[in-house]
């Protein structure tokens, strides 16, 4: 029986449903490090999808789509930076109401442009293609998981060590993360937390964009409505798990998708579907209390200190 | 960004304006003409039959009907159906017919409100969408019939009648085609959710290929997570990861999630079924054939039955009557780009089957009642 659940199959899969959760998540992360909690992922993630799918159906080109996707992506993270930042509204307010608007928009643009409600496909829609880099991409079990993505696939890894150095060994970054720990401070030292703050939004906006054009071109070659379908929900869970560090995030990401990747498979292996829709939630539940004594300790650092 | 804001502002409040004005104004002058012409032999007919057991119904007002849509019609071919099915009625009996498209629950309800006061002899609703609006509308104006398909109350009112489908016919038929078509002895179900319903998919799928061949190995697996119908990616994954283990041949049961499968049959090289109506052109030489609903036909036995006083409050339709059926059994069957179409000989086992399934020489279970 096991020998059927482990092989490249399920480690491709798995790499397949992370990276839209670790797109979205590394812009989610950049936010708590900017002191904004983000939680309209999902939202940005969906109208990525939609905007993807139309750019590169009307253009015939995924190029488009990308470039679609990351503005339907930032035009919603500028909402919310308005209303958070500028407006000093809850964010968790207004996360939610932007999850609502992009589900409830793109349910009513797709029937509006495209005529058909629910799913969309159509041959004109350019789907992402994968780039296999030639000779790592045959190493056995690594290559095909690793070194067959798409382009959206090979940034969200590259991305975690970017981000990182981005955050811990440059200027920006550390003005970014003291914006977000002591506003004031910054404040005092000339740094303007608006301007990090918006930056920060945006960033994630671009990234959920992203997120929702890998998962809309190059997952699928589609759009159905609500195709997000909780996956920035994920992503906020995967920052919080991660406490907001690049690396951490990324394992978060991993976790999930492949909790999610084995209840699949375990399903085709004849375990009820009740058991495996809960091991993500499982999984979560282990990684906390495993990770509850380095928590305890970071906390003891930060108040401490 | 204010102007990309105000002219989407525009966009949707012209789209409102203009769903409201259509509905109410398009139909009308085309309708109205028709019944000028042949009122009078109709009514003649109408009077004939109706006007000895029930006195409720004027025999000279000629039929008129009215379809409230839960979505735009668009190319949605189940909706389109619906109109399909209305319009013949009217048409036959020599009567007038109107749609109501609805965008979402607001212009449902008024919508169905908006049909209410024009009181015609029966409103015809589809799909679970409009389930409960069926419900608190038929209740709140008892002398008004309803008909509502693929959905029903638990308990109807007496002027509410529902058509339903027995989904498990055509399913088994699906499950014969797999069990003549499977190299690999082995076939799945991707499913949306784990409930008994859908039992008359997956298990009637199973049943019908194993009464071709015993020893075909059945598996199912199931979409759930947070958005069964609507989650293709979810669903992609789970056709791949079901196609690994075996089967060739795999019947797509996630409505919206559907697209995903198929695009998992075109990656994994496995054949696929799906469901309601024709979904063979979105993956053509992928798709075997599809438990269709036939929903005109549906609508129209079912309008004929309430109009004629002689609907039950609940009435199923399969294969005997038309209702319920594969690309396989239609006329269209060699536009329709289903894989069945290169296979004239399981057609013509598939047809005997039917044949038998109407004449009940083969019983097919209910998975929901036993």
């Amino acid at each position: 029986m096991f020998d059927q659940l482990f092989d490249a199959a399920l480690l491709e899969s798995v790499v397949r449903a992370m990276v839209p959760i670790l797109l979205a998540a590394l812009g989610g992360m950049i936010c708590e490090r900017a002191g904004v909690f983000q939680i309209a992922m999902e939202g940005m993630m969906l109208a990525g999808a939609f905007a993807a799918m139309a750019g590169s159906y009307l253009a015939v080109s995924s190029g488009l789509g990308i470039v679609f996707g990351v503005t339907a992506g930032v035009l919603i993270s500028l909402m919310l930076a308005f209303g958070t930042v500028s407006r000093q509204g809850d964010p968790i307010v207004l996360g939610i109401a932007l999850n609502l608007m992009a589900l409830g928009l793109t349910g009513f643009l797709l029937p509006q442009i495209f005529g058909v409600r629910g799913t969309f496909r159509h041959e004109r829609i350019d789907g992402l293609d994968r780039l296999p880099i030639p000779g790592l991409s045959e190493i056995p079990w690594i290559g095909s998981v690793l070194f067959d993505q798409t382009i959206l696939g090979y940034l969200a890894f590259l991305l975690v060590p970017a981000i990182w150095l981005l955050l811990f060994r440059t200027p920006a970054g550390l003005r970014l993360r003291g914006v977000g720990e002591r506003p004031l401070a910054a404040e005092s030292l000339g740094v303007s937390p608006t301007a990090y703050k918006y930056g920060a939004v945006i960033a994630s906006g671009v990234l959920s964009g992203l997120a929702g054009t890998q998962l809309a071109l190059g997952n699928l070659v589609l759009f159905a409505e609500g195709m997000s379908a909780g996956r920035g929900w994920v992503a906020v869970v995967a920052v919080m798990l991660g406490r907001a560090h690049p690396f951490a995030v990324f394992g978060a990401s991993l976790l999930f998708a492949f909790a999610e990747g084995l209840g699949f498979r375990l399903q085709g292996n004849g375990l009820p579907v009740q058991i495996t829709d809960a091991l993500p939630f499982l999984v979560t539940l282990i990684a906390l209390i495993a990770a509850r004594k380095r928590f305890a300790r970071l906390l003891d650092l930060t108040t401490g200190g | 960004m204010t102007r990309p804001l105000k002219i989407l502002v525009l966009v949707l409040a012209l789209a409102l304006v203009g769903a409201a004005c259509g509905d109410s104004e398009d139909e009308a002058p085309a309708t109205t003409a028709a019944p000028a012409t042949t009122a009078a032999p109709a009514t003649t007919a109408a009077s004939a039959t109706t006007a000895a057991p029930t006195t409720t119904m004027a025999p000279e007002d000629p039929v008129s009907l009215i379809y409230v849509s839960p979505n735009p019609l668009g190319v949605n071919n189940f909706l389109i159906l619906g109109e399909v099915g209305t319009q013949r009625v009217a048409e036959r009996r020599g009567g007038t017919w109107k749609t109501f498209e609805s965008v979402d629950d607001s212009t449902r309800r008024a919508n169905i409100e908006a049909a209410i006061d024009e009181a015609p002899d029966v409103i015809v609703l589809t799909t679970f969408t409009l389930v409960e609006m069926a419900d608190e509308y038929s209740k709140a104006n008892p002398d008004q019939k309803f008909i509502i398909i693929d959905a029903c109350p638990e308990e109807p009112a007496p002027n509410l009648h529902c058509g339903v489908f027995r989904e498990h016919e055509g399913a088994f038929l699906l499950g014969v085609m797999a069990g003549h078509l499977s190299e690999a002895k082995q076939i799945g179900s991707v499913v949306a959710l784990d409930i008994p319903f859908f039992k008359r998919w997956w298990q009637s799928f199973a049943e019908g290929a194993q009464s071709v061949d015993p020893d075909i190995e059945n598996s199912v697996v199931f979409i759930a997570g947070d958005n069964p119908f609507s989650d293709p990616a979810r669903a992609k994954e789970l056709a791949l990861s079901l196609a690994a283990q075996g089967p060739d041949h795999i019947f797509a049961v996630g409505a919206g999630s559907n697209g995903g499968i198929f695009e998992a049959a075109a990656e994994a090289g496995f054949l696929s079924y799906g469901v309601d109506v024709n979904e063979c052109p979105s993956a053509p030489g992928y798709i075997i054939d599809n438990n269709l609903k036939v929903v005109d036909a549906v609508v129209e036995q079912l309008l004929d039955q309430v109009l004629d006083g002689t609907a039950g409050p609940v009435v199923s339709f399969g294969l005997s009557e038309g209702g319920t059926g594969v690309m396989a059994l239609q006329p269209g069957l060699a536009d329709s780009q289903c894989v069945i179409a290169d296979h004239p000989d399981i057609v013509e086992e598939v047809r005997a089957v039917a044949e038998g399934i109407i004449d009940g020489s083969i019983v097919v279970n209910d998975p929901l009642f036993g």
